[in-house]
């Protein structure tokens, strides 16, 4: 009973903290940035809270429930959430690094949050008694890479999707629309004094005498580039996961079902994820190859994932069928 | 060929995904560093047009496209003539034996290395496995043609297009083993090997060739570099010894690199999954199988069972041996779900003598002379019960289909004159080993009884005493040779991912007086890279004086 109350206490402060933070993305958005620059360095502070919350949380369902708290569902998206405001954390404790993560990693941790805690899933959160296939302690150790690896995937192809976005958009349109290839010619051109650039973007306007919907464009291509870099840094971080993740549910899988690989359509689907991500990073080893195809095929890994881990679920077909909406 | 150029200069044109193979035959699979290297190995000479292409950076290079297949006339002498940064190294490959025939078969493999180890065909090769695999879970694998004539009928084709015969056709319905998905995979494990040879390991001889840098502009072309007033080479030497770098100085230059390990692991991760793909190829030809359902007591012998999957499968002298069933038990949670199979097995030799007894459970397989035995099923054999003390009689349980997963096994005890055309009797139900649910004649409910409980219940004055419940184990047998090389690949593969995160950094630096100029760049961590570059110099010492070096490190 202490431990459910306990458990109900922490989903509430996570949750309610997380949604905080993001009522305050949402207000720097909206409102000018000076006045509540203060929230805004709070809100990094909240989500250390959320992790500490989320952390509890799983602790607790660990204690009760005698085994890893990753036997189903719900568990698993608390779980998801928890690797996103670990990655979070680490891009907050590593400053030096300017990145975008954060805005990407706060709503995708209260999305996963609300989806769990909310009424659809209303049977999930009991947590369920493992069958004789997961009581391994490979559980932990697939289980957790797997999730720590779509974590990290989908973070990284969040910010190749923004990258996408922000190419597309349509702002500046004649100059845009019309003088792509120009445009970008000259971008190559500054690239030179990029560094430059971000110290004093004012002067610059001043001292190039450029007008302002070039420099504009220009600033819009440093986010660019920015965005591609990190996104395949988090991407091969994440690929890294997934790899040994879908490795140890092999080796799992030899002790269990009687061979490595099956073709489960979990299995197939983690694979093909993988090799998506693989087509990526290969693309990525060409220079000359702009950074929007490998954020095409970033996106379309983005799409995999969510068809592999949630598609598969949702049908309940094949070996892997523990976490499915239909069973119970 | 190796040829060291111009980091800025780009070679290659665009991207052209749409004509991969008219393009350029000196496109590179792997291209992390291409700017500084290229590989003329690729620039043998093919029958269509030869295109001379001058780079700027003082680099001309021949560069030869491939227009026909058709019969090749004489070949060409289109020997390397390139020079980049002066390094040349010599031995065209081209030339070969002049005359048509014997020359087109010498120059065929080199043909075909190009063309398998080219990036855009080996992505393109990876997403159609992707595709492929994806289409087999979305089509049912291994039903009837039946099955398929119905659900993909011709009449009304799904999508408009697609009918039972493209299935059939196509070999869509056992995609995984499908000669379109196998030839795809082997197609892939070729561009790999291609790959590895013609890019990879070229690359890490150029990588594992350190380099002074003589001349302050070839140091600040790099993608950081910085010039120190007043300082010293040998400070800058001592500081990147302690931040892991490996550091060569000749004279007045300076060589230093860090993660050269991240270079060659591509490498690694390539023949990691070449490794895995012939480990599975012998999983799937050279493997026994088998599954077999024993009722606890009895036994079988392991040859029986397992049945060859490929055509190179051998069996083992462990194949004779018996395997007898102890012990078939099941735990079970509170709630009265199943927790656990418990099978105790022992494995007799021909003589009837114990090699091994082992208990099993599902995560806890036995192993002996290559078989592995696991424990995946369980099913209900009989029921041992007396009546009026009569007996005991074995019931036989029958496996009744219902909908869902869940097990349900019945048996029927006949009461009276069992020769009459209707026979009346007792049913008993049971979902596990637990609980027996017993049924009167009319089919009424009568009770549950556990077996060994010795409670006896009564029906119509019968006293039916339930003494044992006898399950039987699901066993399933196999033999594998192929496990062995796929847990080394399977270890290569996690081992040389995390090191292909690792960057490649590599500095160099050049003493002109007191003035120190400092160059370098990395292959993946190229954000960072400034920062910690910035780091290091921040602690190079100021000198004093032209001779002597301020000792403390701030």
């Amino acid at each position: 009973m202490i431990f459910s109350i306990l458990e109900h206490i922490l989903t509430h402060i996570s949750f309610s903290v997380v949604s905080i933070v993001l009522t305050i993305y949402v207000l720097t958005l909206l409102v000018n940035l000076d006045e509540i620059i203060g929230f805004f360095d709070s809100s990094d502070k909240g989500i250390v809270i959320t992790f500490f919350g989320i952390t509890g949380l799983l602790f607790t369902r660990w204690i009760y429930s005698g085994h890893f708290p990753l036997s189903n569902l719900y568990e698993s998206l608390i779980f998801l959430s928890w690797a996103f405001s670990i990655i979070h954390m680490v891009s907050y404790f590593n400053k030096k690094q300017k990145n975008h993560l954060n805005a990407i990693t706060a709503p995708s941790t209260i999305f996963i949050q609300g989806f769990a805690t909310s009424g659809l899933l209303n049977k999930m959160p009991q947590p369920a008694i493992l069958v004789p296939a997961l009581q391994s302690q490979w559980l932990m150790m697939h289980v957790s890479m797997m999730i720590l690896g779509y974590g990290a995937l989908l973070c990284g192809s969040l910010l190749s999707i923004a990258l996408l976005v922000i190419t597309f958009r349509k702002v500046g349109l004649t100059f845009w629309k019309n003088n792509i290839t120009k445009n970008n010619l000259l971008n190559e051109l500054f690239s030179f004094d990029v560094l430059y650039y971000i110290n004093d973007k004012n002067s610059i306007l001043l001292q190039q005498n450029i007008n302002f919907r070039f420099s504009r464009n220009y600033y819009r291509y440093q986010l660019i580039e920015q965005l591609d870099y990190w996104s395949f840094r988090i991407i091969s971080l994440g690929f890294i996961f997934l790899t040994v993740g879908i490795l140890s549910g092999a080796v799992w899988a030899n002790e269990t079902w009687g061979s490595y690989w099956n073709w489960d359509p979990k299995e197939t689907w983690a694979f093909i994820t993988w090799t998506i991500f693989a087509i990526y990073l290969h693309i990525k080893t060409n220079r000359n190859v702009r950074g929007i195809n490998s954020a095409i095929v970033a996106s379309i890994g983005f799409l995999l994932i969510w068809i592999c881990y949630f598609g598969v679920n949702l049908l309940g077909i094949g070996l892997h069928s523990y976490g499915s909406f239909t069973s119970n | 060929m190796i040829v060291t150029l111009n980091p800025r200069i780009l070679y290659f044109s665009k991207f052209h995904p749409q004509s991969p193979l008219s393009r350029p035959s000196t496109y590179l699979c792997r291209t992390r560093n291409v700017s500084l290297i290229t590989n003329c190995k690729l620039q043998n000479p093919r029958d269509g047009k030869t295109i001379s292409n001058k780079s700027s950076g003082g680099g001309s290079i021949t560069k030869t496209i491939s227009l026909s297949d058709s019969a090749p006339p004489v070949a060409e002498e289109t020997g390397g003539e390139i020079s980049g940064d002066g390094v040349v190294k010599g031995g065209g490959n081209g030339g070969g034996g002049g005359d048509g025939g014997l020359g087109f078969l010498k120059r065929l493999p080199r043909k075909v290395l190009s063309v398998l180890s080219n990036l855009p065909l080996a992505i393109t090769e990876m997403f159609t496995i992707a595709a492929l695999m994806a289409l087999g879970t979305v089509i049912e694998q291994g039903e009837t043609p039946d099955f398929y004539f119905q659900k993909y009928p011709e009449d009304n084709p799904v999508l408009g297009f697609f009918t039972w015969r493209w299935i059939f056709t196509l070999g869509l319905d056992h995609m995984y083993s499908a000669p379109i998905f196998l030839g795809m995979l082997v197609l892939l494990a070729a561009s790999l090997m291609a790959c590895t040879y013609t890019t990879q390991i070229p690359l890490v001889k150029v990588a594992r060739r350190w380099s002074f840098m003589k001349s302050d502009e070839a140091i600040k072309k790099q993608d950081f570099a910085d010039t120190l007033q007043r300082a010293s080479i040998q400070d800058l030497g001592v500081i990147l010894m302690g931040d892991g770098y490996e550091v060569f100085m000749k004279g007045p230059s300076l060589y230093a690199f860090k993660g050269l390990a991240g270079r060659f692991a591509p490498i690694g991760v390539h023949i990691a999954m070449l490794l895995i793909m012939l480990g599975g190829t012998l999983s799937a030809t050279g493997s026994f199988r088998g599954s077999v359902t024993v009722p606890q007591g009895l036994n079988f012998v392991m040859g029986d069972v397992l049945g060859p999957v490929g055509f190179l499968s051998v069996p083992t002298d462990a194949f004779n041996t018996e395997v007898h069933v102890n012990r078939f038990t099941m735990d079970y949670y509170d709630s009265g779900e199943v927790s656990q199979f418990h099978s105790d097995l022992s494995l007799r030799d021909l003589n009837g003598k114990e090699v091994l007894r082992k208990t099993i459970s599902v995560n806890d397989p036995l192993r002996y002379g290559g078989v592995t035995i696991y424990q995946t099923d369980w099913s209900f054999s009989a029921l041992q019960v007396t009546k009026d003390g009569e007996g005991p009689f074995n019931l036989a349980m029958a496996p009744i289909k219902i909908n869902g997963d869940k097990k349900l096994y019945g048996t029927f005890l006949p009461v009276g004159d069992t020769n009459a055309p209707n026979v009346k009797g007792i049913s008993m139900l049971a979902r596990d080993l637990q609980s027996i649910v017993v049924y009167d004649l009319e089919g009424k409910f009568a009770g549950i009884r556990r077996p060994n409980s010795k409670l006896p219940i009564e029906i119509d004055g019968m006293k039916i005493v339930i003494e044992d419940a006898i399950g039987s184990t699901g066993l399933e047998l196999k033999t594998d040779p192929g496990v062995p090389i796929v847990y080394a690949g399977f270890g290569a593969l996690m081992l040389t991912t995390c090191i292909s995160y690792l960057s490649h950094s590599q500095i160099w630096a050049l003493q002109n007086g007191t003035t120190l100029v400092v160059g370098g760049r990395t292959n993946r961590a190229k954000n960072e890279f400034p920062d910690d570059m910035n780091r290091l110099l921040d602690q190079v010492p100021e000198l004093i004086k032209k001779t002597s070096v301020a000792s403390e490190l701030s």
